[in-house]
Formats: C-alpha cells, structure tokens, sequence
C-alpha cells in the first residue's frame, strides 16, 4: 500500500498527522491501547487480509462447481472453507456474473467493503462521486472504468449500506482452460470483485 | 438521519476515477487511526452511537472536506470525549506537548491485547433467521417515507419508492435504535430491488436494477 504513495491531498496532513500522533499518544499514556495492538491491526490488513483472498475464493468458484455451489448458497461459509472471514463479512453474499448479468457494488451511506476477502477499500469507492453516481448512472461510472457493457446486459447495483457485504463473482474469461487454480486467481483483481471490472485472460 | 453522508444520486461531484485513488490510505496516520478506531471499539473506550453513525453528526461542510480518515480520526475522538475516556482538550495539549518536543509517551507495548484484536476481527456474527417474515420473496413493497433525525439504513433515495422482495436475509436489530442501546427490535431484513425507472424516472441509459438490504419497519405493503 505505501509503495504506491500518490500526492493527491490539497492541503497539508502535518496537522491531522500531529493530531493522530497526539491521540495514540495520550491513549498510550492512560494504558488504554498499546503500540503493538495498532501494529498487529495494521499489519493484519497491509500483509494477510487483501483482495489476494478474494482472488482464490473467484479461482476456486471457477474450478470447483460445488464450491461454486456453496460460495453462492453462503458466502460466510463458503469463503471459511479457505480461511478467510472476520469483520465485515459476517453476511457475505456472493453475487455472480453471467452473459447476461453484470454486478456492480457500492456504499451509498458509508463505505462499506467486505474486508476479509477485499482488504481496504480504495480511495475512490470512499469517495462521494462513487457513492453518490453508481446507484444513479452506472453505465457512465463504468465507462470510467474503461468498462462498456453491451445495452442487453442487466446491470445490478448492490448498495452494501445495510449489514451484508457483497462480492462480485465475475465470469471466467475464455482460453483459460486448463489454468490452475493458482495461475486463475492472479487474473482476478479487487475490481473484478467489486464489479468496475471483467478479468481478462493474459492480464497481470 | 438526512444528512451529508446519505449521497446516493447526488450531482456534482465529479469523475470517480482520478489519480491517487487506488490506494486505501496514503499516509501511515491514517492507517494507525484506522487500527486505533477498531481497538477502542474492541476495548468499549467510546460513546454511542460510534463509528459511522457519529461520523454522519459531523458538520456536512466539514464532512466533504474530510478526508476518509479525517472523519475516523473526528468520530474517535468524539467517541472518547463522550464516555469521558479522555478530556476535552486533552487532544490538543498533547498535540502542543509533541509539537515542541516535549517526552512521547513511551510505546507501551501489550501483545495480550494485540492477539486478542486480530482474534476479535477474525470472528464472525452472522444475521440470525427471520422468524416469520411479513413480506415473502416475489412480493411488491413500497419504502415507507420518512425523515428520521437519527441514524438509519434507509437511503433516501429508494424512499416512497416501489421494489420487490428479492430474498429474506434474515433478522437483525433495527439499526435506527440499536446504535443508541435503546431497545431495538429485532426485524427480519429483506433484499429489495428497484428498477431503476422507480428510482430515477427514464433517464439516458438502459434501464439498471438497484437493490439493497431494507429492514421490515422500513416497508410496507405495495397498494
């Protein structure tokens, strides 16, 4: 994450970096939270918890149909099966892709992100013109993207602003027979997942 | 409540995609203000309502000019101050004291409480069962109207709108009285979806469904 440090802020984070300083500090003073708790929390989502999860759980949907099965029956369930689950993904429905199909999930009121198997959100689902465009023009939001959809395919906006949380199962692409599981997953990245993209056969 | 935070449909903000927003965070303090709110949740150190629902109270101009993690940085504090686990201006005198160089605290360390967090996140509390469901998948609902002044997870856009039933997710506390501790009811939660006509009228593209995941109290029968 911090190897892809971007400037984007406008103003000047020294303040709010002092602040936050401030408050660990002082929690740290009262013996209420200890250094190595926010390192374990931090490094929990920097190292183990990242669409890397969410990419096996795609691969393994894609090879094993009763896996498949389950994933979209119980998504809590199905992604135990690998290890993965945790906070934010006490609901976790599976929502699948199809020729005529595509799924797309947003969090209007909050940002809201299935954790365990997507890791963090990025900056730009968190922001107000995702939250507040694709529930109301997803097809331009897309484009943005660099997505088009065909007019004959359905889109379904998932608005994850309530307790469940959503992932997208996104269609396996063509000439990828015979690939391993392994090789599958590195195909599927976090936008695949939230539905702002399709896998391609040959990518990363 | 109807405020900042409720962005569903909203003009004018402008392209999704723009550079530096692949990252999740892009300075270390945010990812430790993110890890602090988790433990203070963990460890029970904040006021109701907390995390989100607080971080809705904030001042709508401040809201947008926030950063992300400027709103966790502001909800936590709030939380802190509210339960009296810190004093009002305790922040800043801290803030004065790091800023002339004063002594840091020294890191206290406590690996008892660092596995107990990474244990805690893994956990999961799933929805329990609807027990006897009013509305049945198939069925037509409209979204009550409404203007609550405190939290809810009705989207002002689907209100007064007509959907239908998708599937039964199952029961959960009203969240509009659970984040206060106030006696919620527990309420079987529904997905619904919406054509996007109901939602928006005709507009310049295919049509598209929308759905989400809409307690009992919020619905009623469609006439």
């Amino acid at each position: 994450m911090t190897e892809h440090r971007h400037d984007h802020h406008p103003r000047p984070d020294s303040r709010l970096a002092l602040r936050a300083r401030a408050l660990e500090a002082l929690l740290a003073e009262k013996g209420l939270v200890a250094a190595d708790a926010i390192d374990a929390v931090v490094e929990l989502y920097e190292r183990d918890v990242g669409p890397q999860n969410g990419a096996k759980v795609v691969a393994r949907a894609w090879t094993d149909p009763g896996f498949r099965e389950r994933l979209l029956e119980d998504g809590t369930k199905a992604i135990a099966e690998l290890g993965f689950g945790g906070a934010e993904a006490d609901n976790l429905v599976a929502v699948a892709n199809t020729p005529t199909v595509h799924n797309v999930v947003v969090c209007t009121l909050c940002s809201c992100y299935p954790w365990p198997v997507l890791g963090l959100p990025p900056t730009w689902y968190k922001s107000p013109p995702y939250r507040a465009r694709m529930v109301a023009e997803p097809r331009a939001v897309l484009r943005e993207f660099g997505l088009e959809l065909p007019d004959e395919v359905e889109i379904r906006v998932w608005d994850s602003s309530a307790e469940v949380r959503y992932l997208v199962v996104p269609m396996r692409p063509a000439g990828t027979d015979g690939l391993t599981e392994e090789v599958l997953s590195a195909l599927v990245t976090r936008d695949c997942m939230i539905g702002t993209a399709v896998p391609q056969a040959g990518s990363p | 409540m109807d405020g900042i935070h409720d962005l569903g449909g909203m003009h004018g903000f402008g392209a999704v995609v723009v550079p530096g927003g692949e990252a999740p965070y892009h300075e270390r303090w945010e990812a430790r203000v993110f890890a602090l709110h988790l433990l203070v949740a963990m460890e029970r150190l904040g006021a109701r309502p907390g995390g989100r629902a607080t971080r809705e109270q904030m001042d709508p101009v401040d809201y947008l000019a926030a950063s992300y993690f400027e709103r966790w940085l502001w909800s936590v504090e709030q939380g802190l101050v509210g339960k009296g686990t810190i004093a009002a201006g305790e922040v800043e005198h801290m803030m004065e004291r790091l800023a002339a160089g004063g002594p840091e605290p020294s890191a206290r360390r406590d690996p008892e409480q660092a596995a107990r967090a990474v244990e805690w996140l893994g956990e999961v509390v799933p929805m329990q069962p609807a027990t006897r469901p009013r509305f049945v998948p198939g069925q037509d609902v409209r979204v009550r109207r409404m203007r609550p002044a405190g939290h809810t997870r009705c989207p002002r856009y689907v209100r007064g709108a007509l959907g239908m039933v998708e599937r039964v997710r199952g029961a959960g506390e009203l969240p509009d009285l659970a984040v206060y501790g106030k006696g919620a009811p527990v309420e079987p939660v529904y997905a619904v979806a919406f054509r996007s006509d109901a939602l928006w009228g005709r507009g310049q593209e295919p049509p598209w469904t929308v759905a989400l995941d809409l307690w009992e109290s919020y619905l009623e029968e469609a006439e």
